[in-house]
């Protein structure tokens, strides 16, 4: 497997909606209210358009449904659907509960974004699978996102 | 990123379906029949009764949508599916394949993300399926 960086993502999160105890695990919802990208593109997070859907499953780990709208410096828009895991030793998952800073190599966080743009200068994002690992700081989820080559 | 081989897929299928042109794009539809996964920690068959929706963009470009159940040599059952993009202009063919398993054993299938690099073989396509560490 070869990657190549493609960007790196930062989302600031509100605080989450505990849906509670649903029959498929515990469902929580987490607004976004922006953030910022940098890399072979980069531009802004809008907010209203984005969201990560969490579920937490009965054997721990955490699903993560992430979809964010991105707008480059340069106006196109982009929409990004991710889909991923987190799970760790149980201390750790719970610092991160806490909010406390967290050595991101000590849990796994990976997820699998996708894109779709209408704008043809970004048109290589539809075609491209993406792999990303992400850092869950107390102020918001921090992925690095690789295009799988 | 650090990733380490998981398996490799092999699946046999039937005569497509060709559903056609729907407001989606153009729909194929792949049962399949059979085959097999070879790796260091599985190994075993392919069932038959999944499939793999495959929708042909605007972009010319084809949307993946597999499911499939995989039986190990020593009796597990898994789930798996995988969507992914396969776009031969620029000889592209990647997937994002996910697990759901019951058997203790195997578990650890449904903790991990994986990628899968298809390649396109005289016998049919071989997916090359990568665990992310």
């Amino acid at each position: 497997m070869t990657t190549s960086l493609l960007m790196t993502l930062q989302v600031n999160v509100m605080p989450p909606q505990n849906i509670g105890a649903v029959p498929l695990g515990t469902r929580r919802i987490v607004p976004i209210s922006g953030g910022v990208f940098e890399g072979r593109l980069q531009g802004t997070v809008l907010p209203g358009g984005s969201a990560d859907w969490l579920l937490l499953r009965a054997d721990g780990v955490l699903e993560l449904d992430l979809r964010v709208t991105l707008k480059t410096h340069d106006g196109a828009l982009i929409s990004m659907r991710s889909f991923g895991l987190r799970h760790g030793p149980p201390e750790i998952i719970a610092a991160l509960g806490r909010g406390e800073p967290v050595d991101p190599a000590t849990y796994y966080f990976r997820t699998t974004p996708r894109f779709q743009t209408a704008d043809p200068a970004y048109a290589f994002l539809n075609r491209l699978v993406a792999v990303a690992s992400g850092d869950r700081r107390p102020e918001g989820p921090v992925y690095t996102i690789h295009e799988l080559l | 990123m650090n990733s380490r081989p998981l398996m490799l897929l092999r699946l046999t299928t039937a005569p497509t379906e060709e559903v056609g042109v729907t407001p989606h794009g153009r729909l194929s539809i792949f049962p399949v029949t059979g085959g097999s996964f070879e790796g260091e920690r599985l190994r075993g068959k392919v069932l038959a009764g999944g499939g793999d929706w495959v929708t042909r963009r605007a972009d010319g470009a084809l949307e993946l949508d597999l499911r499939v159940t995989l039986e190990t040599d020593d009796g597990a059952l898994i789930y798996m599916t995988f969507t992914g993009v396969r776009d031969d202009a620029h000889r592209y063919f990647r997937t994002v394949p996910r697990f759901e398993t019951a058997a203790p054993g195997y578990a650890f299938l449904n903790r991990l993300i994986a990628v899968g690099i298809g390649d396109v073989r005289a016998e049919g396509p071989v997916h090359i399926i990568e665990e992310i560490l």
